[in-house]
């Protein structure tokens, strides 16, 4: 278990371990993104990217078929990507299509292919494919008015009907306490929206898809007003239930929320500098199953 | 953007004009479309579109980037291929097709020359014809029909080839320049040339046909001369010599009247110059003479690389008032248009009303500077252009690509077609250019829809025209309509305030009112009027008075370059987002203001001033924890969390009662950690944790705190707390050291600190810097997946009832009961099968059989989420039947069963027929199953029935006829006590022939399960989920670097599904090369590497080996084609007209 300290000189807002977790990549308010080579118990920062020109909020590594690439979003409204050749890191692209703060980022199932999901808090969200040829296509949405503060992709799926369509779908969390579902139409080679979940009463803070492709679809979504709410659907259609992950109120603000690689446990964190973790049980209540403490 | 819509030559606006276009890039060719709509210019950087009608909008660039200069580029004079443009790229001809999108655009590549192409040029007379010349010293002509090769090749063999030009009048005559000679060539006689002009002494730089003398010339050369030939009367004396002081890099006769237009390619003032060639009464012919030009087109500061002529008319084809202006590009990177004075038409013979011998094409009048509508992007197109990198371009729109508002600086056009005035003065000439330098002076004006020609402009700003606080910044909307006659008088632009929530209908007025007075004051004396309407939107006061006087320039280029510079240019829409960033207000006084502020608070840099009011940018997180793929959490946090706690509690007992205002804001140096609150706080006071990033910045968020309400609800209380929390604020600043170092060190649950921070020294220095920790915190063992169970369940290469008991001890291993059990309940049901009795299939249906416990299992494990578990479940169960088949003694026990089974039902009348149907089934049944016939006759335990039965396929088919058959039931020595059993007398219309058969209909398990000889453990429906699961499953495999396990799971699991499940066929294949394949390989198809003989061209087939393959025609033919063809035909089989044998004759 590695621990990190002061690896920023500021505020650190993401930290994520690529698909081997051999990488460890954060990124924080002092601009900066700092990739650490992780091996057992040892550490060992190998780069320190900058050009963002503000805070950095989230970093996301992408499939590994497609090489050692990262994207991340900033508080300048641009998501960089970056890659590493031979073991030096290079900016390699700029999406730059959004005029506020971008809040997250997140790359598609790699089924999909190179294609990358920002929210940010112009209000919309833009998904750029990244094309063998060079070129890009960015499609971008006006998802919630005042600003979008998370997005996430589903999991791969095949459609339970013998339709071969990939069913393409993803959330999104906003600063108008709304939940939306997007979901790719192949005709107009667009993102519709799919549905809109209402439950919230504050800002939406994240959204999480369950990688989980078992039984039926989960969302964890959570909020300032110190709620998580998950969300499930049936067979990838129908309406979304409901399931106020615990009645009562989260003793403060919930910043995050993540599942593990199947599904099985959700890590909530949020204003209390705490993170608590939770599992389905199987009358499909969900019941802590652990806490970390700083 | 709507451009210009006239779609005549009579409505165009810069036609008569002087018209001044900067287009920086390197560009060196320049070719002009015959309907005189558009010009292309050809650089380095690919080809950019103009369009001379509506020059404010940016050009459209068919990007093609590559190290050569691109020697020449010609726009197909014919009216049938008004899209295709020509380029030169090194060695290749490009053709281009402009209605394609641009990405797209390359519709044929000519290669042949070996060396680099000189000089391009459309055939006059044909459509598809074109010839090009290279420093290869070859000429070739191309049909661009079958564009593989040059129909017709020559060369001058001593020295490279400058300029080739094909005959006016004569489709087969074409001339080419060689070193300082010009060689006249015709297609029908080969290379041997017509005639060879000889008589400059320098290189020929140029060469043109006289449009109407058929066999007349003109030539010009580095030596100064102009010489004009007739190659039907000599081809060493030229009928005319022009001299000049200078080298002629151009020289061509003018396409109206008797005249020739020169230009120098060194010297001559870079000037474009006309002579007369016409005769004049009373002026005796000279055959040599000093160049006397009647107009030269100056004002170019650097030379002039090339000119063309545009034409319009008014009265159709006939040509009748035809009018020219000529375009020249120049190396000082400006594209100009000059308006020819009458006078020059005169002095060269040129009746404008003359009536035209030959009537003039109807050119479409349409531009090509749009990109196509293209409904859908190819895909598959993309492949032609050169191979890239995963990104390598941004995700910037290509139309973007040049900066609206700095090429609109570029244009400048002058209404009253006085060239020489002015190039020179800068002054604004009209609307592009207000608007290019309102662009620059104004950076934080966003100009959303920019449309000169058509008078159009859409503004978005803010403006302090909010009612309750001066302050505030109202975001206002502009649509401004400009007449075609601004700004003369009478013709003020019109204003149109979009309606907006926080604009009161009475400023709104009041603005509308001050914008009229404004614009009809500066229309009154013919002023531009944008400038001072904006000052007003922005807020500042606008003197009626001084406006009326005020007669400066507002031009002002080298600010607006300036300004250029540092990216504040306001490009419209959304392409890039520092604009946004800048945009937040305010004219300059404010804008100051508002930057101190920033900086002072933010350490940004003063990069980031983006409008704060509107900024819902949420609070960082400042904690938070994310799975990693291989099951341990990553968890971050702010670790002086705990400290500042404690020290705000500390606070709260020092100073006034604060519990309520739990939101202190922490500042020190460069740090703006939002100080976290306290548990026990009161829910109420939980809602006033800020939202917005912008609020955790301290000094932002004080004059913000009053326009909060535009974005969040509760605000009405932040209001009456934000004193006293300014007063905790500096209490906490006051405080923070003093309180700070009293404090002990963090200490937290942190195993193994890799940094020299200790919390043991107790160094506050230390403990300050420590500001943030990641940690990783192993919970595998909560996720069901597990990679030691991993690497030791086994799903292959065993009985599937070792295989599960294999399982059953591993996990008894690692303690999971659980799951032990399942394996070995699944264990025991497996091996109590392994007997070989067809009986015990029977038992996998039964409602508490294998099947059943299989399906409970996989339902149970898809509650607890464990893939591992279902995808191993499925593996084994699926392997089942990939065993059985598999291992040869299992086979041919089972098989033996099933036929025993069937072969025993099968009786028959003795009748003739009989054997023959016997057979036939037999076969059938071998086939069907992969069993010798042999079996049948050593079968063991046979209950020999009398009754006849048939096997299980046919047993259903037949089952169509039981409505026309006669049935006859009867009871049967059962087979099983549970069968019901129908004997059925057979009686199909042609009875005669078929033998008397008795069937008998027996609804048997066994039956049921011989139908099914694979057995099958697995649901249809679940063994879709299942395949899907263990695809999920093979995923953590490949996580877990078990690559092995993985390729096993995939094949056994994927091949044995797919076979029980062949209804889902369809689908799972289909997906199964997305799914599976972790990397697919594409191709990339590349069309010009490729020969062209893909088939054949007699059978139309694809052609692979042994082809015939002509020399000549590059007709390629499959050697057994071209024996049936050569044997009846003498020519080419694509009809080319070739005697390919010819060639083999002589070989």
């Amino acid at each position: 278990m590695p621990t990190i300290a002061n690896a920023h000189n500021d505020l650190i807002h993401d930290a994520v371990l690529d698909y081997y977790g051999r990488r460890l990549a954060t990124c924080s308010s002092d601009k900066t993104i700092k990739i650490f080579e992780v091996e057992g118990e040892t550490h060992k920062l190998v780069e320190t990217l900058s050009g963002h020109e503000g805070p950095v909020w989230r970093v996301a590594w992408a499939h590994p078929k497609f090489g050692t690439i990262l994207a991340s979003c900033s508080y300048d409204g641009k998501v960089l990507i970056w890659k590493e050749e031979n073991g030096s890191w290079d900016q390699i692209a700029v999406h730059a299509v959004h005029s506020a703060s971008v809040n997250s980022v997140q790359w598609a199932p790699h089924e999909y292919g190179a294609l990358l999901l920002a929210a940010s808090s112009d209000g919309k969200v833009s998904v750029v494919e990244f094309k063998e040829n060079g070129t890009t296509s960015p499609v971008v949405i006006d998802a919630h008015a005042i600003g979008v503060n998370a997005a996430s992709w589903a999991p791969a799926t095949v459609q339970g009907d013998g339709n071969s369509q990939q069913l393409r779908r993803f959330v999104t969390g906003g600063a108008d306490n709304l939940v939306k579902i997007w979901k790719f139409n192949n005709d107009s080679q667009t993102y519709v929206l799919e549905d809109t979940l209402e439950g919230h009463s504050d800002w939406v803070r994240d959204v999480a898809w369950s990688p989980s492709i078992l039984l039926r679809s989960y969302i964890a979504t959570v909020s300032q007003d110190r709620t998580c709410i998950i969300w499930s659907q049936e067979n990838n259609q129908g309406p979304w239930k409901k399931t106020l992950l615990q009645n009562e109120r989260f003793p403060d603000v919930l910043w995050r929320a993540s599942w593990s690689l199947s599904g099985n446990i959700l890590a909530l964190s949020g204003g209390d500098n705490k993170v608590t973790l939770w599992k389905e049980d199987l009358e499909g209540k969900w019941e802590p199953a652990g806490e970390v403490q700083q | 953007m709507v451009g210009y819509v006239g779609g005549d030559p009579y409505q165009s606006p810069s036609f008569g004009k002087s018209l001044s276009l900067r287009v920086d890039g390197g560009v060196n060719a320049l070719s002009i479309n015959p309907s005189g709509r558009d010009v292309v210019l050809a650089s380095k950087q690919g080809l950019h579109i103009i369009d001379l009608d509506d020059p404010f909008s940016p050009p459209r660039w068919l990007r093609h980037v590559t190290p050569w200069q691109v020697a020449d580029v010609q726009w197909s004079p014919h009216p049938a291929k008004p899209y295709w443009v020509v380029s030169t790229s090194n060695q290749k001809a490009i053709i281009w097709n402009l209605a394609k999108p641009s990405s797209n655009a390359i519709e044929h590549v000519l290669h042949k020359h070996f060396r680099a192409i000189t000089d391009i040029n459309f055939s006059p007379q044909h459509p598809d014809i074109l010839a090009t010349c290279s420093i290869d010293t070859y000429v070739h002509a191309w049909d661009l029909r079958s564009p593989q090769r040059p129909f017709y090749t020559t060369s001058g063999w001593l020295s490279g080839a400058s300029q080739v030009k094909w005959s006016f009048n004569d489709q087969n005559v074409l001339a080419s320049a060689h070193g300082n000679d010009v060689c006249i060539w015709d297609l029908r006689k080969g290379s041997t040339p017509l005639g060879k002009l000889v008589g400059h002494g320098s290189s020929v730089n140029s060469v043109d046909f006289n449009r109407f003398k058929r066999t007349e010339l003109m030539t010009g050369s580095n030596d100064g001369s102009v010489k004009f030939w007739d190659y039907s009367k000599s081809c060493n004396e030229p009928i005319k010599t022009i001299r000049t002081d200078f080298p002629i890099w151009r020289g061509r006769y003018l396409p109206f009247g008797e005249g020739c237009c020169l230009m120098p390619s060194v010297g001559g003032f870079n000037s474009v110059y006309v002579a007369s060639l016409a005769k004049r009464d009373g002026v005796e012919e000279v055959n040599d003479s000093k160049l006397q030009p009647i107009y030269a087109f100056k004002g170019h500061d650097d030379r002039v690389t090339d000119f063309v002529w545009r034409s319009r008319s008014s009265c159709g084809s006939d040509g009748c008032d035809r009018e020219f202006q000529l375009v020249t590009w120049s190396k000082d990177c400006d594209l100009r248009l000059w308006p020819v004075p009458e006078t020059v038409y005169e002095k060269i013979n040129f009746n404008r009303h003359q009536q035209l011998d030959e009537s003039i094409p109807d050119y479409e009048y349409t531009t090509y500077n749009r990109e196509p509508e293209v409904a859908k992007p190819q895909l598959g197109s993309h492949s032609k252009r050169i191979k890239e990198n995963f990104v390598s371009t941004s995700g910037l729109k290509s139309k973007k690509d040049v900066n609206h508002i700095s090429w609109l600086s570029g244009v400048r056009m002058n209404y009253n077609s006085s060239p020489e005035s002015i190039f020179k003065e800068r002054t604004l000439q009209n609307l592009g250019e207000e608007v290019s330098s309102l662009g620059h002076k104004f950076p934080k004006v966003v100009f959303e829809k920019i449309s000169v020609s058509t008078g159009e402009l859409i503004i978005t700003l803010n403006g302090p025209w909010s009612d309750n606080n001066p302050d505030e910044y109202v975001f206002l909307r502009i649509d401004v309509k400009v007449p075609p006659e601004y700004p003369s008088k009478g013709y003020p632009p019109v204003f149109s305030i979009e309606d907006n929530g926080n604009l009161s209908s009475e400023r709104r007025e009041y603005i509308n009112k001050q914008l009229k007075e404004i614009s009809d004051t500066c229309t009154a004396s013919g002023l531009y009027c944008l400038e001072p309407c904006l000052r007003l939107l922005l807020g500042e006061k606008v003197n009626l008075e001084e406006l009326g006087q005020n007669d400066e320039p507002l031009l002002n280029f080298e600010i607006a370059d300036q300004l250029a510079m540092e990216n504040l240019s306001s490009v419209p829409s959304s392409e890039d987002p520092t604009e946004y960033l800048s945009d937040s207000s305010t004219s300059e006084s404010e804008e100051k203001e508002d930057d101190k502020v920033l900086n002072m608070g933010v350490d940004f840099d003063g990069q980031i001033s983006r409008d704060l009011a509107f900024d819902s940018t949420p609070v960082p997180t400042e904690c938070g924890a994310i799975w990693s793929p291989n099951g341990t959490l990553l968890c971050f946090f702010a670790s002086e969390g705990k400290q500042d706690k404690k020290q705000q509690a500390m606070l709260r007992l020092a100073s006034r009662d604060t519990a309520k205002h739990q939101n202190g804001y922490h500042r020190k140096g460069s740090r703006k950690n939002m100080i976290l609150t306290e548990n026990n706080a009161t829910d109420s006071n939980k809602n006033l944790r800020p939202k917005r990033y912008v609020e955790t910045i301290p000094s932002a968020a004080n004059p913000l705190g009053k326009s909060n309400h535009v974005t969040s609800e509760e605000e009405s209380n932040s209001d009456e707390y934000s004193d006293s929390f300014e007063d905790d604020w500096s209490d906490i600043l006051v405080n923070d050291i003093g309180v700070r170092t009293k404090l002990p060190a963090l200490r937290g649950r942190v195993s193994k600190t890799f940094e020299s921070v200790n919390s043991e020294s107790g160094k506050t220095t230390e403990s300050k810097k420590m500001k943030n920790v990641v940690i990783t915190k192993d919970f595998s063992h909560l996720i069901p997946d597990r990679k030691d169970l991993a690497l030791e369940f086994r799903f292959t290469d065993a009985p599937q009832g070792e295989l599960a008991r294999h399982n059953a001890l591993v996990a008894e291993k690692y303690g999971l009961e659980e799951k032990s059990h399942c394996w070995q309940i699944l264990s025991d049901l497996l091996m109590t099968n392994e007997e070989t009795d067809p009986y015990n299939l029977i038992w996998d249906n039964h409602p508490m059989g294998i099947k059943w416990y299989i399906k409970e299992v996989l339902s149970y494990f898809e509650k607890r989420n464990d893939v591992q578990m279902l995808a191993m479940l499925g593996a084994v169960a699926a392997n089942t039947a990939t065993s059985v088949l598999s291992t040869t003694n299992a086979e041919k026990l089972d098989s033996n069963h099933a036929n025993k089974k069937m072969e025993s039902t099968i009786n028959f009348n003795p009748n003739e027929n009989a054997n023959s149907w016997r057979t036939d089934m037999l076969s059938h049944l071998s086939s069907s199953n992969g069993v010798a016939p042999s079996f049948f006759e050593s079968n063991r335990h046979r209950p020999s029935p009398d009754e006849i039965s048939i096997k299980s396929e046919d047993y259903f088919s037949l089952k169509h006829y039981n409505n026309t058959a006669a049935i006859a039931p009867t009871v049967s020595p059962p087979i099983s006590n549970t069968a019901v059993s129908a004997t059925i007398a057979h009686n199909q219309q042609n009875a005669s022939k078929l033998p008397n058969v008795t069937i008998e209909l027996i609804d048997d398990d066994v039956l049921t399960a011989i139908r099914q000889p694979v057995r099958s453990l697995l649901d249809p429906n679940d063994a879709v989920k299942l395949r899907f699961y263990s695809y999920q499953y093979a995923k953590l495999l490949y996580i877990w670097g078990l690559p092995m396990q993985r390729a096993e799971l995939l094949k056994i699991s994927f091949e044995s599904i797919h076979k029980n499940t062949s209804d889902f066929d369809s689908h799972t294949s289909n997906d199964n090369q997305d799914l599976f394949g972790e990397i697919r390989t594409s191709w990339m198809e590349n069309k010009y590497r490729e020969p062209n003989f893909h088939s054949c061209n007699y059978c139309g087939l694809k052609v692979t080996r042994n082809i015939f393959l002509c020399e000549s025609c590059e007709h390629v033919m499959h050697a057994s084609c071209a024996r049936d063809w050569w044997a009846q035909s003498e020519q080419c089989a694509s009809g080319c007209g070739c005697h390919c044998t010819d060639l083999l004759k002589m070989s």
